[in-house]
This record gives structure tokens, sequence and C-alpha cells, in this order.
């Protein structure tokens, strides 16, 4: 960080942006200072992918992309993006491509936070599109869980991977499906747990996903092949209807029971 | 009960209710616009039934019923993409559905031959090929060969091979591939894999549709 203290100029009601998962004092600290917290990950803006072309690859990590087209769209007061081991070399990158684009401060962090919050949702009966909603939009938050409001179920199906950038793959899931890797550490408020993010369950058939052109797709694909029943999956923007397709027979010819297909 | 899977240039049927159900083949230009089957496979079959099986699931479907072994790779080669199950032990080990790099292969082979009066079943399986990963830019490798000098015929024999060649990667480099779609009649595509292959047809995912029927549907066939 350049400055001592970077928020010391925030007002409450600033519009702060995150990109990945800050370490847990500064989402504390932007709590408190009452700013107002948008994830950058997640499409918050209706516009084409293409305004991103003069400043990223087209062939790049879509959400990456989304973080620099929420920014060139939102008006923000600084942003936040973590380029520890808990997130990745792009999002270094990006963090400089941001600072060039934006005249806000641009603030980085490496999140090595090692304290386990637990990971009740990855593991409760609930549709896979809300849990993933709720465990993103816990990263805003530094409180607690209540972990009994979310007792567990047992697994009939496991996705493995990142929050996608296209939630609309998750509606082909059961709501019996436990949730691994790196969303599990996201939960978890330990995004760097490499350990933690390894782990998958045998017993159930997983769905192995990562980001396309994301340096996770390698420990997806590997992680799928030492599976017995994995199946490696990588998307873009959007998920093709073949993507789709592959998911639902994969699910299927699983023996998985899902009563919305 | 009236099954179709809806391919992109070519349409297959079977009536369960006949006594001798021959499976049949409509070109999908030809389509009535109006017709409407029980129970539709393919990616135009969701236009043309209430009852849809996704094809990947038609295919896997269609091996279990037509292939013995338990260790094996089955392939489906369309007009527009192309497809895969491998089974391990008698179960689903693995998937795969290339609908744009390996996009429109059995619909170039098909145009090619007709563009340039070729017939497949003479050309012999070419000892060179050309890199190809989709059918649309590979076919600036047969201009760019003619230019040179090549003929027409050895630069679209080239080209097939390299589908073949792409098809085989793509399906996982199995020593023995089993072959699905209508190109499992062309000789040049498949004298063209490096690997054995057996040939199934073009009825594949309709025998995947009549397990569904039967399995999944409580049809009695």
């Amino acid at each position: 960080m350049k400055q001592e203290n970077p928020f010391a100029q925030l007002r409450p009601d600033s519009r702060v942006g995150i990109v990945g998962i800050p370490p847990l004092a500064v989402i504390g600290r932007l709590n408190s200072l009452g700013a107002h917290i948008h994830d950058l990950d997640e499409p918050q803006v209706n516009t084409d992918m293409e305004v991103t072309a003069p400043f990223l690859p087209r062939v790049y990590c879509a959400i990456l992309r989304t973080a620099v087209l929420n920014a060139l769209h939102l008006e923000l007061d600084m942003i936040v993006i973590d380029v520890g081991p808990g997130k990745c070399d792009c999002a270094l990158h990006v963090s400089t491509v941001l600072q060039d684009m934006l005249n806000i401060p641009v603030i980085r962090t490496r999140n090595e936070d090692d304290v386990p919050f637990g990971h009740p949702l990855c593991e409760t009966r609930m549709s896979l599109l809300e849990k993933f909603k709720r465990i993103t939009a816990g990263v805003q938050s530094a409180a607690p869980y209540q972990p009994e409001k979310f007792p567990p179920c047992k697994p009939t199906a496991g996705f493995w991977g990142v929050p996608p950038r296209d939630f609309s793959l998750l509606t082909l899931f059961p709501d019996t499906t436990h949730i691994y890797g790196w969303t599990r550490c996201m939960e978890n408020k330990t995004p760097a747990d490499v350990e933690l993010e390894e782990i998958f369950n045998a017993d159930v058939p997983t769905i192995f996903f990562a980001q396309s052109f994301c340096a996770k797709t390698a420990l997806a694909k590997f992680l799928a092949a030492k599976h017995p029943r994995g199946l490696f999956l990588d998307v873009d923007v959007t998920c093709s209807s073949s993507t789709q397709a592959k998911i639902q027979a994969f699910l299927e010819l699983s023996g998985v029971d899902h009563a919305s297909r | 009960m009236l099954l179709a899977d809806f391919g992109t240039s070519y349409c297959k049927f079977r009536e369960l209710s006949e006594s001798v159900g021959h499976p049949y083949l409509i070109a999908t230009k030809d389509l009535p616009k109006n017709l409407r089957v029980d129970l539709a496979t393919g990616h135009n079959g969701k236009r043309f039934s209430d009852r849809y099986v996704n094809e990947l699931t038609a295919l896997a479907r269609g091996g279990e019923e037509l292939i013995a072994a338990p260790d094996y790779v089955l392939l489906d080669c369309g007009s527009r993409d192309i497809k895969y199950v491998s089974y391990r032990h008698g179960k689903l080990a693995d998937m795969g559905w290339n609908s744009e790099c390996g996009a429109s292969m059995g619909f170039t082979i098909e145009l090619l031959e007709k563009y340039y009066n070729l017939d497949y079943d003479t050309l012999a399986v070419p000892d060179r090929t050309f890199s190809i990963t989709c059918g649309v830019l590979g076919m600036s490798h047969i201009f760019d060969a003619v230019t040179s000098g090549i003929s027409e015929a050895e630069a679209v024999a080239r080209f097939v091979k390299g589908i073949a060649l792409n098809a085989y990667r793509f399906s996982g480099s199995p020593d023995t591939l089993y072959l699905s779609g209508g190109l499992c009649d062309n000789p040049l595509f498949v004298g063209s894999f490096p690997c054995n292959i057996i040939t199934l047809g073009r009825y594949v995912l309709i025998k995947g549709l009549e397990k569904t029927a039967r399995e999944h549907l409580s049809i009695a066939l």
C-alpha cells in the first residue's frame, strides 16, 4: 500500500469496489466506516464486455474482465483488489491496469487470513444458486456465521471450483450439491488455503469447474482426473447450450436425481 | 411413438409402433414445418417435441445398447459438432462436446465433396495431413494447397484426414474408437483415424432414445 492509511480519506457512504477477497481486517474497516461495498467480480452493469477490449485482451479471465467492466461504469471512490495467494497473478496485473485507467485509489492487498470461519452453506440443503449468492455476498461482511441455521445434508453431487461468471449453470444441480474448492475457501474466509481448496468428495459425482483462461483450470483438470466420477468443465463468459447439456448429461448418467430437469 | 434425432443436415426417425420399425432419414431442409414427434434429441429437437433428451445422454444410452465392452470410447461426428462419451467398467468416465473449435466438420466434408465433384469412396487416405481444429477455418489449407499445385482431390483428402485426427485427439486418443454418425459411411474419413475404428452408423442416438422410452418413460418395446 502506498499510503500509511489509505482509508482515511473515505467518508461514510463512500463507494468501494472489491476484487477477490480482501483480508477480513480490511472488510471490517470498510464496514465500520459505513462504506458501500460493490463486488466487482460479479456482473453489475448490463453492458457489452467488448467495452473492456481496449484495456484487457479478449482472451482473458471473464471474472477480471467483468471487474474492469464494472469499474468503468460504477462511480467508485476506491478499489481494493486482492493480489495475494488467495487470488492470482492476473489480478495483480489487472490492478496496474485499473490504477492507470481510473482516477481513484486502487489498493492492493494480500489476503493470507488463516482463521477458519467454517463453511456451513457449502454443505447445507439449498438451491446451489442461492448458496453461491449467499457465499459471494458474505465477502462484504466480517460478521461471524450462525452455522446452526444451515445444518449439513447428505450430498448427492459436488461442485468444485470458483463462483462462475455465469450463475445460470448452477440451476442445473440438485439442492443436495455440496460445494468444494475455492468457493469453500471463500466461505471459510481463508482464500489462500490450498489444502482446503484441493479437498473433494470421491463418493459423489463432481463437476470440477474453472473459468476459461484461469490458472485454476490446471488444478480443476488434475483433480477431475483423480476423482472416480469427476468431469472437468471450463466456461468463459456465458454457459453455452452444449455446456449446459454436458452438465445435465453428466449428472443424469451418473444417477443424480434432479427434479427440475 | 415417433422418435427423432434432429441433426443439422439430416434428421433420423424411428416409429416404435410399427412391427418392423426400420429407422429412416430425412434431410433437415426438407422437414415438414408442422412436424411433431413424441421424443426428440439433437440440437433442433426442442422445436419439434415436448419431450427432449439431450444429445450426450442419447449418445451414451445408445452406446450402452450397442456396445458390449465395459471399457470404450464412443465418438459422434455430426455436421455441426463432435461429442464423445468414455466408459470404464461399464460406467461413465468422461465426456466432451465440442461445438466451437470442432465446428462444422461433417457439414464441411459433405460440402467439399459436392463442390469439387469428388467421390470419397475412391479417394485414398493420404500420407500427409493438415493441422485442423475447425471445418470452416481449415478450408484455407485447401485453398493454399491447390494454389501451390496440389490436386483438389489430394488437398481435400488431407483436410479430411486432419479432421479425423482432430476428432481422435479430442476423444482422448484411444486404441479403439466406436464411431457414430453419417461419416461412418465415408471410407476416407474412417480410414484416416490412426486407431482401430468400429462404425455404428447414423442411428446410435435413435437407439439411445429407444432406451430412454423403454427404461425412463416405461414404454413397452
